[in-house]
């Protein structure tokens, strides 16, 4: 394996007023060809961490107050505007969960990737559009020379999501970023869309970050997982490290709280409370307020160790073993 | 079985154009429906969109008048029910919405939401409807102070719960929730879906749960109806559906779900392309032109819901002949390590009762001993 090709180190984000940062040291490396997926709930940060690679964070009130994200040897965090543009949607694509968020509705669906084609190949308009059709018959889009002339709104959900996808794939990007790409579709339609996103990957060499909330999903396309809470990443490792060995109280009860599909269990054991709203985390490890583990230790924040084999935990208590556990603090007060 | 609600034959049909000449385009949504639904049971309808499970539940509570068939309740066709009998019905059939955040009015305070069924029905004098609100907020794991406060105060989850207490107010015998925990995050689900089921012993309810979650189903639900373009195509109980599915359509439903665990089978795709257009459906099976299955009769000919035994029904040409594959066997178990600690945080968890008990009040101090 050669070295990292995009490589998150301490990227910190703040949000005018608050004064928690909102995002707060995330870092991850990712090699070509690989998937890490960013998991987590609501306002854990995953989109935003995103939002800072790509420079789309909406500045003021968000602004990314610390860190580096180099891809391909430059920072992307540093890069005047300019440069972003000439390397978004080219080397660096995006897909959405809402398709309609990055096409344009008044524009031809073969228009659109045309264009995007011209911008950053510096082809001229026959080739692009034939480089169009390629992709819409690459995404597998029924009748691509018919689909080429309509309009965003006369394609299904699924449609949509595959000519995002077809857009985002069109200058071979060697990084690929999907933000909750196939929640608002259909089970049947996000196993089609998963299936030709690896697949396309698979082709293409790509590597992705792909940001989630889903498990199940995160079991079918994770090479590497980063679990995050409050803005942190709590755990992180191979998605074999966090299915078979997870070590986080958060990330033991997220998937507590999944209904299993084989034998009913009895009652869900959840997550208790809610998510403190931004700026109110507790100034320590930022999940001890819902952590039935946590103690008086846990007022210090911990830092994200290495367990061994690259799976990182910030927990003061990881790895987790029964009889070794500090006194619960329900208990203790 | 003794059925608390039945469906017979319903249909709905929506005009979605009118042009000046010529026929209106007609969808039919619900298209001959028939099902019973068992008192205590919960029963889940499931399908993907447009297949018309959400009209289906608000036929049978009659939020919206059915274009044919009857829906039957303690002795009364609800469909074809004066409209002052069938708010008096209200009182035992109540809904919940999917949308917490749009189902509440933001200028009424939570009291007065909850109250306002009871008010409409004539339920108790005002100190006792305060007293049962006090009450009802405290069961959905929310507190009596909450009654003063306003919906946009509470987050997604704790707006739900206030949902649910409404529905709850008048003493309802049966709750239809329309994807009641889906705009939720995983973890405010899981407590919803406890709450829910708590609720449910202690007030002896009847719960349809509409969802497109098919874990959620498997976990909630007694029985399961699977729902295509209009039509019921299979119904079974809930262990049998997902270990041996008998539609078509079901097992390429199950086959797509995304297994959370490590090792688990990988989600297949057993059909490409989206479901045909409602407004106009295929001849035949309605399914036919995407089963990997079809023959010759299934083009031509609808198969209707017919007894399958064991308590099942299918509306599958070849349902007797084919072998489906389920979910058997598709989630492997947990790893011993992950097994362990699981059972460390559901330990620790239930030695903690105020978090269990008071979930999400008190956002920054959640632990307030004596609370």
């Amino acid at each position: 394996m050669t070295g990292p090709l995009l490589e998150v180190r301490g990227l910190t984000v703040a949000l005018k007023g608050v004064g928690q940062p909102i995002v707060d040291d995330v870092g991850f490396a990712l090699a070509p060809g690989e998937t890490l997926c960013l998991v987590g709930e609501s306002g854990c940060g995953k989109s935003l961490t995103s939002l800072a690679l790509m420079g789309l964070l909406q500045s003021p009130p968000l602004k990314v107050i610390a860190g580096t994200a180099r891809f391909a040897g430059e920072d992307l965090l540093a890069m005047d505007t300019a440069r972003l543009r000439e390397i978004r949607g080219g080397r660096m694509a995006m897909i959405f969960q809402e398709p309609m968020t990055s096409l344009n509705p008044g524009l031809r669906i073969g228009e659109q990737i045309a264009e995007s084609v011209r911008r950053h190949k510096g082809v001229g308009q026959a080739e692009a559009r034939a480089r169009a059709l390629e992709m819409l018959r690459r995404v597998r889009i029924p009748a691509p020379e018919k689909r080429l002339d309509e309009f965003p709104h006369q394609l299904s959900g699924g449609m949509r999501q595959r000519a995002m996808i077809a857009m985002a794939l069109a200058n071979d990007p060697e990084l690929l970023i999907a933000d909750e790409p196939t929640t608002a579709l259909d089970v049947t339609i996000q196993a089609q869309i998963l299936k030709l996103m690896k697949s396309l990957q698979q082709d293409t060499g790509a590597a992705m970050v792909l940001i989630t909330h889903d498990l199940g999903v995160v079991a079918e396309m994770a090479d590497k997982v980063a679990v995050m809470y409050g803005g942190r990443i709590v755990e992180a490792g191979t998605a074999e490290q966090l299915f078979t060995d997870p070590q986080h109280p958060y990330t033991i009860g997220l998937m507590s709280s999944m209904p299993s599909l084989g034998d009913r269990r009895a009652r869900l054991v959840t997550v208790p409370g809610t998510v403190p709203p931004p700026g109110a985390m507790p100034p320590g490890c930022r999940f001890a307020t819902r952590c039935p583990f946590a103690t008086a230790a846990c007022d210090a924040a911990p830092a994200l160790r290495d367990l061994g084999a690259g799976h990182g935990v910030a927990c003061h208590f990881a790895p987790l073993v029964a009889g070794d556990l500090p006194q619960l603090r329900s208990t203790g007060t | 079985m003794t059925a608390i609600l039945s469906a017979r034959d319903l249909r709905r049909e929506f005009v979605t154009k009118r042009p000046l000449f010529g026929a209106p385009t007609v969808v039919r949504a619900v298209d001959g429906v028939s099902l019973d639904i068992a008192a205590g049971e919960t029963f889940a309808i499931v399908g993907e969109s447009g297949c018309g499970k959400s009209t289906l539940a608000r036929l049978l509570l009659r939020l919206i008048d059915p274009t044919g068939g009857e829906v039957w309740y303690d002795g009364e066709d609800l469909a074809h029910l004066p409209a002052d009998r069938m708010r008096a019905l209200r009182r035992d059939l109540q809904f919940i919405f999917q949308d917490p955040f749009s189902s509440l009015n933001p200028q009424m305070s939570v009291g007065a939401l909850i109250e306002e069924p009871m008010r409409a029905h004539g339920i108790g004098t005002p100190a006792e409807r305060r007293a049962r609100v006090a009450d009802l907020l405290s069961r959905v794991g929310l507190r009596p102070e909450h009654a003063d406060r306003y919906p946009h105060e509470f987050s997604g989850g704790q707006r739900q719960r206030i949902g649910i207490a409404r529905a709850l107010a008048s003493g309802p015998k049966v709750l239809i929730g329309d994807e009641p925990v889906s705009a939720l995050d995983v973890s405010i689900q899981a407590q919803v879906v406890n709450l829910l089921e708590d609720l449910k012993d202690e007030f002896g309810l009847t719960l349809v749960i509409i969802a497109h979650d098919l874990a959620v189903i498997r976990h909630m639900a007694t029985r399961v109806a699977v729902m295509y373009l209009g039509e019921v195509v299979e119904l079974a109980p809930a262990a049998d559906l997902y270990a041996a599915p008998k539609h078509p359509y079901t097992e390429t439903l199950l086959a797509a779900i995304p297994v959370a665990a490590w090792g688990a089978r990988p989600a297949r795709t057993l059909v490409e392309g989206d479901p045909p257009n409602p407004i106009a459906p295929p001849p035949g099976c309605r399914f036919h032109p995407r089963c990997p299955y079809a023959t010759d009769i299934c083009r031509t000919e609808r198969p209707v819901l017919t007894d399958a035994g064991e308590g099942r029904s299918v509306a599958c040409h070849r349902a007797a002949e084919l072998s489906l594959a389920g979910l058997d066997g598709a989630e492997p178990g947990r790893s011993p390590a992950a097994a362990a600690r699981f059972a460390l945080y559901a330990r620790a968890m239930a030695g903690d009762p105020d978090k269990t008990n008071d979930p999400e009040t008190g956002q920054t101090q959640p632990r307030q001993t004596g609370d």
